[in-house]
């Protein structure tokens, strides 16, 4: 669900329904682990399969994909009613750097970017877009005063922002620093209990 | 409800929370102690008994080494080498599918075997260097399981059950005792990425090291030999330590703002995870960085200490991990299923895991961990005494079948007492006679002296209160005990 619902707010899933299942990309060396003495490889998808529903995403049972076991897809081994609520470091981890979600987020802020004519409106409509709220004023303030922090970093750590932005390559400093910045505030949206937790 | 009670209530169960953020496991057992042993004292951290080890180190050799070989001593076997093996020893017990209508001729181990230590302990020439703690050991010769074969074997050794989707011997452990490292994992996977014995080598499950029924937050991590050893450890590309950190504020003024609005303590421990997840950045790293190593401490774990997934390397790492209190490491080494060309295969497995072994023994000892630090060796079975794809007239070309009607494991450390042989097989090598110890028993001598009750640690799930010994009546092995 979290995983869908960033693809979702990110503008990248992709809606195909039925056929095979597909294979997102995943850490190196996992199946290696567990493999039988011919190693069986994992070899992610690269089309836009990679951006189908999780529900399309290939399960193998002796190494089911990381990115649902660690946020406690039952194992298929019995039944269960609901799933475990748990609330790990390695969770935060994953949201924090898993590939997908961090280019999510970065996909997310580009959209916004190119949406919105002021600093303000652009905030709000990320965050209503994350939340699916409408941010209070003391609540955009603190995004305001958090874009402005990471524009300040990124701006004097430009190397930071061109090793993130690596698509921008022909664009001026000042964008990719700008789009860096975004997607930081963006990230720490999309990382919010908000946003992971129905409540 | 009235608004002092449900003030009340939330202190409450913002303190349940703090303490299961600490081990829900631990809350569990105080609790239970408090029901069962007022007024007993003396013992600490709500345990059932007065612990002698704080943490286990496992090493499982997957696939089933053989014990003739290893540490079973059977000089009269040479004598009956060759001889099928007598019916009213099988009994008609099952065998493998491999074995089944075969004949059963016995087979002496071509290995030499001489007594070290002060103990005398007979071990096999393949084990130079582990040979040399010969003191330190408790081999278990009468351990005895029901599986015949590797996946169902594996599993129960494990989990306690045949049956997938049981809680982990680690995850019982995280569960039960807690925490003592805030900055690692309780439980920690090292799967050795090589290895010798090219044969027969099966898959591994991640449900070995899974938490089943128990909150996921107590399954074991497995470290990876390449890349991030946490999966996801590392920021992004464009993410440093300083950006993460301003990230991390803003999520955490949000988050605390919404915790202020709703009450709900649980948002408390999404901010505490990721300032875990934030300090695990840092200490993980730390963690499996080896080159604060001296050289005579590489050198006590081997040549391959340096190449990354050896066992031996894994070893280092689990000596590390004993050092910073994580309470559960479990080691994997594939490779022993030896079915044909026994001697080849096992020659280079005890060769992969000799020398690490005995090193990790040395320098547990010389930092005064042992002590406290339960070492335990186990495949998931034996190996028959019959042979299997032997080559006629050559003594050194033969294979074992399974046999989980005895094998030998051993323990060290962690307050088992060192150079004694416990429980005895028939001069076959074929069952138990004496002091038989099923793995259950194992499990639960195991809890015992990290001061568990393998009665008393229980979970219900789907109606039954679940425990790692499971169902059947498992037993202490106090006669191995210092």
């Amino acid at each position: 669900m979290i995983r869908d619902q960033i693809l979702a707010v990110s503008g990248q899933l992709n809606p195909t329904m039925y056929g095979k299942s597909v294979k997102p990309p995943q850490p190196p060396g996992l199946w290696e682990m567990v493999s039988m003495d011919a190693p069986f490889t994992y070899v992610a998808d690269t089309d836009d399969n990679i951006y189908r529903r999780s529900f399309y995403t290939y399960w193998r049972r002796g190494m089911p994909p990381p990115q649902m076991t660690i946020l406690n897809a039952p194992s298929r081994e019995f039944c269960v009613t609901r799933r475990e609520r748990t609330n790990t470091p390695l969770q935060a981890l994953l949201l924090m750097n898993e590939a997908e979600y961090f280019n999510a987020a970065k996909e997310t802020a580009k959209n916004v970017l190119a949406q919105s004519d002021s600093v303000r409106e652009g905030l709000g409509r990320v965050y209503e877009l994350v939340t699916s709220h409408v941010p209070e004023a003391d609540r955009l303030a603190l995004m305001v005063e958090a874009l402005e922090g990471f524009k300040e970093y990124y701006g004097e750590e430009t190397s930071l922002a061109e090793s993130m932005t690596p698509e921008l390559k022909d664009a001026p400093l000042e964008k990719r620093v700008d789009l860096a910045a975004w997607t930081m505030v963006t990230h720490g949206l999309l990382n919010l209990e908000l946003t992971k937790v129905r409540r | 409800m009235e608004p002092f009670q449900s003030f009340c209530d939330t202190l409450n169960r913002r303190q349940f929370i703090k303490k299961a953020s600490m081990g829900l496991g631990a809350a569990a057992l105080s609790g239970l102690i408090n029901n069962s042993l007022s007024g007993a004292g003396a013992v600490p951290n709500g345990l059932h008994f007065t612990p002698k080890a704080k943490r286990v180190i496992f090493l499982f050799m997957a696939g089933g080494p053989s014990q003739l070989d290893l540490f079973d001593y059977k000089p009269n076997l040479e004598k009956l080498h060759g001889i099928e093996l007598p019916p009213e020893i099988t009994q008609g017990q099952r065998v493998t599918a491999m074995t089944k209508g075969k004949k059963k001729d016995i087979c002496a181990s071509i290995f030499k075997f001489a007594p070290h230590g002060e103990s005398g302990l007979m071990m096999s020439e393949l084990l130079p260097h582990l040979s040399k703690h010969a003191d330190d050991l408790c081999l278990i010769k009468s351990t005895h399981t029901e599986a015949i074969n590797h996946d169902p074997a594996k599993t129960f050794f494990c989990t306690g059950s045949e049956m997938p989707g049981r809680a982990s011997m680690g995850s019982w452990l995280s569960y039960g005792l807690g925490t003592l490292n805030r900055d690692l994992p309780d439980f920690v996977v090292l799967s050795s990425a090589f290895w010798s014995g090219k044969v027969n080598v099966q898959a591994l499950y991640s449900r070995l090291w899974g938490s089943g029924f128990l909150p996921g937050k107590h399954q074991g991590i497995a470290f990876q030999s390449v890349g991030d050893p946490v999966l996801f450890l590392s920021n992004p590309k464009g993410v440093d330590r300083t950006a993460r950190r301003k990230m991390l504020d803003f999520v955490a003024k949000i988050n605390s703002e919404q915790e202020i609005q709703t009450g709900d303590p649980e948002i408390k421990t999404s901010i505490a995870q990721q300032e875990m997840a934030f300090r695990m950045q840092m200490s993980v790293p730390e963690l499996t960085d080896l080159s604060q190593e001296s050289q005579s401490t590489l050198d006590l774990y081997g040549p391959e200490v340096t190449e990354s997934g050896s066992f031996a390397r894994n070893c280092l790492l689990a000596r590390r991990m004993a050092e910073r209190d994580v309470r559960f490491v479990q080691l994997f080494h594939r490779g022993w299923d030896h079915h044909r060309e026994l001697p080849t295969h096992i020659r280079g497995q005890a060769r992969d895991v000799d020398q690490p072994i005995s090193g990790l023994l040395t320098d547990l000892k010389q930092r005064g961990l042992l002590d406290d630090t339960l070492v335990v060796f186990a495949g998931e079975f034996g190996r028959t005494t019959f042979a299997q794809n032997l080559t006629p007239g050559d003594r050194t070309d033969y294979g074992r079948d399974h046999h989980p009607r005895c094998f030998t494991t051993w323990m060290a450390g962690g307050g088992i007492k060192g150079g004694i042989s416990y429980g005895e097989t028939d001069e076959f090598c074929y069952n138990v006679t004496k002091d038989p110890v099923h793995v259950r028993d194992l499990h639960a001598t195991m809890l015992y002296q990290l001061g568990i009750d393998h009665n008393r640690l229980i979970f219900p799930f789907q109606g039954l209160d679940h425990k790692l010994t499971g169902v059947e009546k498992a037993h202490v092995v106090k006669d191995i005990l210092a």
